[in-house]
């Protein structure tokens, strides 16, 4: 790659990228990143990976349920994002379907409450045409009302399909509970009501397209087996008219949290009791450290090696599964244990055997061997989990939507293991207290006294 | 109305529990009550090819005794184990449904003669590696990664697993209650698409080993004890039944090692279960009756065709066309999605689909003798759940009876070269294609089919699926909360006119007309109510 540097600048002569970058593969990311930023503000990040004739895509727009600040507006970026697939002027809709359907590309995309990620995996030889028709739909983006329409029926049924579980509800009491201002207190789904009220919602999504979908908030991964020259000059061609900024919008911040809160649902149907202990944690956006820090807590309190674990999953059988909902977040969002019990009678042992595990932590008893483990599987799990080059271009690109750069992912790799055992209790002792935690319980309603049977 | 709930229960009840001892009796004996054959259908179908009464079972194909498949490549440092047992739920003896999945499970997660399950957890901890394991109708797979800075402590404990798994009372236990809870607040409670397929299963199966839940009944799970774990193991976790996988970082000497180990397996154990012939029911209804917001719908049928079929291709694409799952392109998608907002997706396939956890692709190593053929919706909203099934229905006849355009094809066809490569991206799943190649008869299965692609015209694609593929034989399940008001509409065969809240082309409008008054090929007296919490009991 170094080689053929001073040639490629020659070659793009006034087209010179704002900002160039090469991060070499390393023993936490084993692939190399070259980054250039567009004079527009949008970044591209290439990364070769081994995969014969193979290519993953990777767009990711810093918008999510977080950006929904009017009233009424909940879930609209989630459905903005299947908007996204509704066609232009230059490429209808249906011929989008048609032109990266006859290369057999998977296409698709997801929204969380930070970011929206788009993905096209497939054969290298679909590129070209790939390029040209994302560069186009991210600035061209138009769709009947008839269509908006209907699509939003489709989100309805998207909020059905997840309803039968308990996972949606939890979330949505949980997240209630804990933000009074901040827009985290709805799923990215958003509100029963906003959904059933989106068809009415057709300019509201112009001017969410307009002020969010732009260079300057976006960033593109592009992962496998590529000619890298050809293709930035494909990518500087048909992203470089893309003029967009981005628009400042504030998201209320949350104040202080004073004192416990609870949360409680009675679960019409037969299901496992539930139990969610959370705290307002820093955010990943601005604090790798603590993202780091929440990343090892996780498997630290509730991992498969972790003393609760032992004792409530496998010596008393207590509990199904013990676990954490955590996720890196822009702004400060939360840190979670969760348990799905076996019986509604062992809640409170359930529930006291955590909150001791992290007493014992923030009294400063940390088990230093089991953080070096937990460090040990971490490198060794980023390294697993990278099979294709999807995977690689969906971790890039999540991490990166999150904090804003573009190396995000390996920034949080080389991050975990400097965690020292007394971060991990000083964390413990300043956030996770008991009286500032969020409890969340779910009862089967059917349940009989003392069982779910 | 509770009445006619109790009455269709009870004959119903017969769906959840008929499993046959490994050592069954002839295919006849063992065939559910005399069928309606799909030609007793209506006259329209008169053109088409007489469907048979029944698919018989052909036997899958049966590799050497601890065969072996090695994908080695260079340029991983990942070296993956996929051992693939032939031998699934239809191994399990009757009133002890569960117990092929449930000793897998507790050979995967409850210890090792030297090691505890929980220190089995901290041995394979910090070196990130996985060990899982998978149970299907007919195949079991132990699968493994790890990084081969850890090969050979692993390797250790991948094979004690198998060769001296723990076994004790109290992991069995544990499992048995996750294996439960699994059937009463997972499959009938949690997601209404699962249980519908499974319901469709249950209901096309009646009488066969495949009908009853691959993780087991209530009751079945409830009746398993400890002696009967470790007598099964011993019988089905067999070097005859065993093919053993390799890939990634992989050389000569771990081949060894690793086959060398296994030979210490039984070399022999349970007799094969022999499957009788599945009646080619159609018209038969099942609704499972629940709360729930929505109506998610199933529909299919015993496929006559698996692969190695020369016409396995023909109709896999042509499922394809209707819908791969999650994808874009399928006509099912469009018609019943992106046109009419019905609800999230809609898919269809020709050979039975579970989908790869991570993935829109189907398992490897699910191998059947007797396959499934089987269209799915997902949840649609209750007023609207007759009018989808027969949208499925319209479009699923419409590619039958007008076959697939030119431009259509080829574009399918560029679809799918593509596609199938995706499925063949990591060494699991290209070990995954290489084993059950061994079991069909089917090497370099990928490959052919994007082969066989080639070589497809309209007409050759329409005549495998007038062959092989007819609406009339399609069977139903359903789960929605009004599972009476549900039935009442199906039985009457009224229209089930659609109304929309936004505009549509009056070319659309027409079409909605066609498809709410079409007769939908399900017979009354076939149909039934099962409520839920009875799905699965035993």
């Amino acid at each position: 790659m170094r080689r053929l540097l001073p040639l490629l600048l020659l070659l793009w002569g006034s087209a010179l990228p704002a900002a160039a970058a090469s991060i070499p593969a390393s023993d936490a990311f084993p692939y190399a990143l070259t980054t250039d930023t567009l004079p527009n503000g949008l970044t591209v990040v290439r990364v070769p990976y081994p995969s014969s004739g193979i290519i993953a895509y990777v767009t990711v727009v810093r918008v999510g349920s977080r950006n929904e600040v009017e009233p009424g507006k909940t879930g609209f970026a989630h459905f903005f994002e299947h908007m996204m697939f509704k066609g232009t002027k230059t490429h209808p809709e249906g011929e989008r379907e048609r032109i990266l359907g006859s290369f057999g590309f998977d296409d698709n995309a997801f929204t969380t409450d930070d970011i929206t990620l788009y993905y096209s995996y497939g054969p290298t030889a679909g590129l070209p045409q790939l390029i040209e028709i994302e560069a186009d739909r991210f600035q061209n983006l138009e769709y009947s009302e008839p269509a908006f329409q209907t699509e939003a029926l489709a989100v309805l049924g998207e909020y059905h399909k997840n309803a039968a579980a308990p996972f949606l509800k939890m979330e949505e009491e949980l997240n209630a509970a804990a933000f009074t201002r901040h827009t985290y207190q709805h799923t990215t789904l958003g509100f029963y009501k906003d959904i059933q009220a989106m068809p009415q919602a057709y300019e509201y999504s112009r001017t969410f397209f307009e002020r969010w979908y732009t260079p300057d908030n976006t960033l593109l991964f592009i992962i496998g087996d590529f000619d890298d020259a050809k293709t930035m000059e494909l990518v500087r061609k048909h992203y470089g008219p893309w003029d967009r900024k981005a628009a400042q919008v504030s998201v209320p911040a949350e104040p202080p949290q004073k004192g416990p809160r609870t949360a409680h649902i009675d679960w019409p149907q037969p299901t496992q009791p539930r139990q969610v202990i959370a705290w307002r944690t820093p955010s990943a956006g601005t604090s790798p450290a603590d993202a780091a820090i929440q990343t090892l807590l996780v498997d630290y309190l509730a991992g498969s090696t972790s003393p609760a674990y032992k004792t409530l999953v496998l010596d008393k059988q207590l509990v199904e599964s013990i676990g954490s909902d955590y996720s890196e977040h822009r702004d400060p969002h939360l840190f979670s244990l969760t348990a799905t019990l076996k019986d509604e009678r062992h809640r409170d042992t359930v529930r006291k055997t955590l909150l001791q595990e992290v007493s014992r932590l923030a009294a400063g008893r940390v088990d230093a061997a089991r953080l070096k483990a937990i460090q040990d599987h971490a490198r060794y799990g980023a390294l697993m989990a990278l099979e294709t080059p999807r995977d690689v271009g969906i971790q890039l690109g999540w991490y990166a939507g999150v904090t804003g750069a573009p190396d995000g992912f390996q920034r949080h790799l080389q991050s975990l293991p400097k965690v020292t055992p007394a971060q991990l209790s000083d964390f413990a002792k300043r956030y996770l207290t008991a009286n500032k935690f969020i409890l969340l319980s779910l009862t089967p309603k059917t349940a009989a006294p003392g069982g779910t049977k | 109305m509770k009445t006619r709930a109790l009455m269709s229960l009870t004959a119903l009840l017969g769906l959840a529990g008929c499993a046959t001892t490994p050592t069954a009796p002839p295919p006849d004996e063992n065939a559910p009550p005399p069928a309606v054959p799909a030609q007793a259908a209506p006259p329209q179908t008169a053109a088409l090819p007489e469907r048979p009464e029944s698919v018989p079972a052909k036997p899958l194909g049966q590799p050497e005794p601890l065969q072996t498949v090695v994908l080695a490549r260079p340029d991983t440092p990942i070296v993956s184990f996929r051992l693939v047992f032939h031998t699934g739920s239809v191994d399990d003896p009757k009133g002890k449904e569960g117990l092929t999945a449930l000793t897998a499970q507790l050979m995967a997660e409850g210890g090792t003669q030297k090691l505890s399950a929980s220190q089995l957890l901290e041995a394979l901890y910090p070196m990130a590696a996985e060990l899982d394991v998978f149970v299907d109708k007919e195949f079991t797979t132990f699968s493994g990664r790890v990084h081969k800075d850890f090969l050979a402590r692993f390797q250790d404990l991948f094979t004690d697993v198998l060769l001296a798994p723990r076994l004790d009372s109290a992991e069995l236990e544990r499992l048995r209650a996750n294996a439960i809870s699994d059937v009463e607040n997972g499959l009938r409670s949690a997601n209404d698409e699962a249980l519908g397929k499974a319901a469709l299963e249950a209901l096309i199966y009646e009488g066969h080993p495949y009908a009853h839940f691959t993780g087991g009944t209530v009751q079945g799970l409830k009746a398993i004890t400890l002696d009967d774990v470790k007598g099964h193991a011993q019988r089905v976790f067999t070097q005859d039944r065993l093919v053993v996988g390799l890939a990634g970082a992989v050389d000569d000497a771990l081949t060894q090692s690793l086959t060398s180990r296994l030979s210490a397996l039984p070399s022999t154990g349970a007799p094969r279960v022999k499957l009788p012939a599945v009646p080619t029911t159609a018209g038969r209804t099942v609704i499972i009756q629940k709360p729930t917001l929505s109506t998610a719908v199933s529909m299919g049928f015993v496929n006559p065709i698996r692969r190695g079929d020369p016409d396995f291709f023909p109709v896999a694409l042509a499922m394809a066309n209707l819908g791969e799952h999650r994808q874009f392109i399928g006509v099912l998608f469009n018609e019943l999605r992106e046109k009419r907002g019905l609800n999230y997706g809609d898919y269809a396939y020709a050979e039975h689909f579970i989908e790869a956890p991570g993935s829109t692709y189907n398992r490897t190593n699910i191998a059947r003798t007797q396959q499934d053929l089987t269209l799915w919706l997902r949840p649609v909203v209750p007023a609207n759940g007759v009018f989808a099934t027969r949208g499925a229905v319209f479009f699923l006849s419409q590619m039958v009876t007008e076959g697939i355009s030119q431009e259509r094809l080829d574009l399918m066809r560029g679809y799918l070269q593509g596609y199938t490569r995706l499925w063949e991206q990591t060494d699991q799943r290209r070990l995954g294609y290489a084993i059950d190649g061994l079991f069909y008869g089917t090497p370099n299965f990928l490959e052919q089919y994007r082969q066989a692609m080639t070589e497809m015209t309209p007409q050759s694609v329409q005549d495998a699926l007038r062959r092989h593929v007819q609406p009339d034989a399609l069977n139903f399940a359903f789960v929605t909360e009004d599972a009476e008001g549900l039935a009442k509409t199906l039985r009457s065969g009224e229209p089930t006119p659609i109304t929309y809240a936004s505009p549509k082309s009056a070319e659309l409008l027409e079409q909605d007309k066609a498809i709410s008054s079409a007769k939908l090929p399900l017979r009354p007296e076939g149909l039934q109510i099962l409520p839920a919490q009875q799905f699965m009991e035993k």
